[in-house]
């Protein structure tokens, strides 16, 4: 699954354009993430132009992240 | 409306495509219901704000003064040695718009002829017949509970994410080799001379360019646009370091005006500079404007193809209704006019695009040297080999990157 550090994110869409598995979308004022839906391909971290994702290979849900990444 | 359906045609998204659409549709009568996830119509803003007036002036608009910041007279474009070529005419003049206020009076031209607009209004998924067909969108107006709303004809035009052109089936998910990603700072004081500057050079900005647009009150969007596949290189050859904020602050440091100049506004985004999707219709739905990647590969700009792009796809919509016949077979009629009358040029652009982004700052350097005004309008109006040539008789060895242009 992947985190966003929603205080630098600019809102772009940037990543749920090129989100292979429709894992992130814009919600309200916010992008959201279904980790159900991640493959864990990284394609949004690369795209992100405010470097605001991070990757988390194999993790499915978010109290499984390791400590800090929230 | 006699019929089962609450609306003859629901479009998503009312940016320039979706409001241009329901403006034709709705003028020839057609119920039209336009949904936007935003609060507000134009907001935010993600994009350079940059339009050609050529676009605009075919369509017979005359574009409200509050619409735009500036009148552009044409375009500086500089080579990676801090050469230029000034380019003043027709084909360069523009404007740089208030995004805000434009998209949102071509969504007022569009409840003018009777269009129906529901903002906050999310589209989370399709309804569909017992055939798989597409017979409605299910919707939630801020984040409450969903509800049904139906009608024979989804239009898709929903920009970047288009999560609902993926849901009816087209593949429009954008590939890292075909977008650019962007950030733009808006900034001030900047003393411009009513031109468009552009920077190119693989230092500056790795596959894509910085770009100046000018704005009133001494005004500037000044943005960068980074190769998708070449930003954030930890891996797959990528350029380590070259996202596109580091490289806008870096180019920003060295400028003479910029460097002393504040921010009023940070943003980026990713805008596509690719081709076209494999298919713009299905049997009820059509997808337009950047949803369906309708979008120029040299500079990602796509407000004037998608005003086109919307008045087409209405034009055969008006037909479908009038028909009772929303299949695809009826529908490709817009897909047909659009690849004829668009792609010979997109593809010419995307093709300059895949060898400009093998051309080195030294050769681009060059490039710049042989070239005058008049090569550039022969380059931007897809004449290629006659340039092609001038650039080779001093340069030979670049033939194998420039052989793609001489057919």
């Amino acid at each position: 699954m992947i985190t966003i550090k929603h205080d630098g994110c600019i809102f772009c869409v940037g990543c749920s354009s090129v989100c292979p598995a429709s894992a992130i979308e814009a919600v309200g004022t916010r992008m959201k993430t279904y980790p159900e839906k991640c493959i864990d391909c990284g394609l949004c971290v690369k795209v992100c132009p405010a470097n605001v994702i991070c990757l988390y290979k194999g993790v499915k849900d978010e109290k499984d992240l390791p400590a800090g990444a929230r | 409306m006699s019929s089962k359906f609450d609306h003859d045609v629901i479009v998503i998204g009312g940016g320039p495509a979706g409001s241009s659409f329901a403006r034709v549709a709705a003028g020839a009568g057609l119920d039209v219901l336009v949904v936007d996830k935003r609060k507000e119509i134009g907001v935010p803003v993600r994009c350079g704000e940059g339009l050609g007036s050529l676009e605009i002036l075919k369509q017979g608009f005359v574009l409200p003064r509050a619409c735009y910041s500036i009148e552009i007279e044409g375009a500086k474009v500089y080579a990676p040695n801090g050469k230029s070529i000034t380019w003043r005419g027709e084909d360069t003049a523009g404007w740089v718009l208030e995004r805000k206020v434009f998209d949102k009076w071509l969504c007022e031209l569009a409840i003018e002829k009777g269009a129906r607009v529901h903002t906050y209004t999310r589209a989370v998924g399709v309804v569909k017949d017992e055939k798989g067909r597409p017979q409605g969108v299910k919707v939630s107006h801020g984040g409450k509970e969903p509800y049904e709303i139906s009608a024979p004809l989804i239009v898709s035009a929903e920009g970047m994410e288009s999560m609902i052109a993926r849901e009816l089936g087209f593949k429009t998910v954008h590939s890292l080799y075909d977008v650019d990603t962007c950030y733009e700072y808006e900034m001030k004081p900047y003393n411009h001379e009513n031109l468009i500057e552009l920077y190119f050079g693989n230092e500056a900005a790795p596959r894509g360019y910085v770009w100046i647009f000018p704005k009133a009150d001494k005004k500037a969007n000044v943005g960068i646009g980074v190769g998708g596949l070449v930003q954030n290189g930890t891996k797959q050859g990528g350029i380590k370091g070259a996202d596109p904020k580091t490289l806008l602050d870096a180019f920003v440091k060295k400028d003479e005006q910029l460097k002393d100049a504040s921010t009023l506004l940070d943003f980026g985004g990713v805008i596509s500079v690719g081709s076209p999707i494999d298919e713009f219709t299905r049997d009820n739905c059509m997808v337009i404007g950047t949803a369906a990647k309708q979008v120029d590969p040299i500079h990602g700009g796509g407000i004037g193809l998608a005003i086109d792009t919307g008045i087409m796809a209405a034009g055969t919509a008006i037909k479908a209704h009038e028909r009772k016949d929303f299949s695809k077979n009826m529908l490709m009629e817009y897909e047909t006019v659009w690849r004829r009358q668009k792609s010979p040029t997109l593809a010419n652009r995307l093709k300059l695009r895949k060898i400009l982004e093998k051309v080195s700052d030294d050769d681009l350097n060059h490039i710049f040297n042989t070239l005058n005004k008049e090569d550039l309008q022969k380059v931007m109006s897809s004449d290629f080999a006659p340039v092609a040539m001038k650039v080779l008789a001093g340069r030979p060895q670049l033939l194998a990157v420039l052989r793609g242009l001489m057919s």
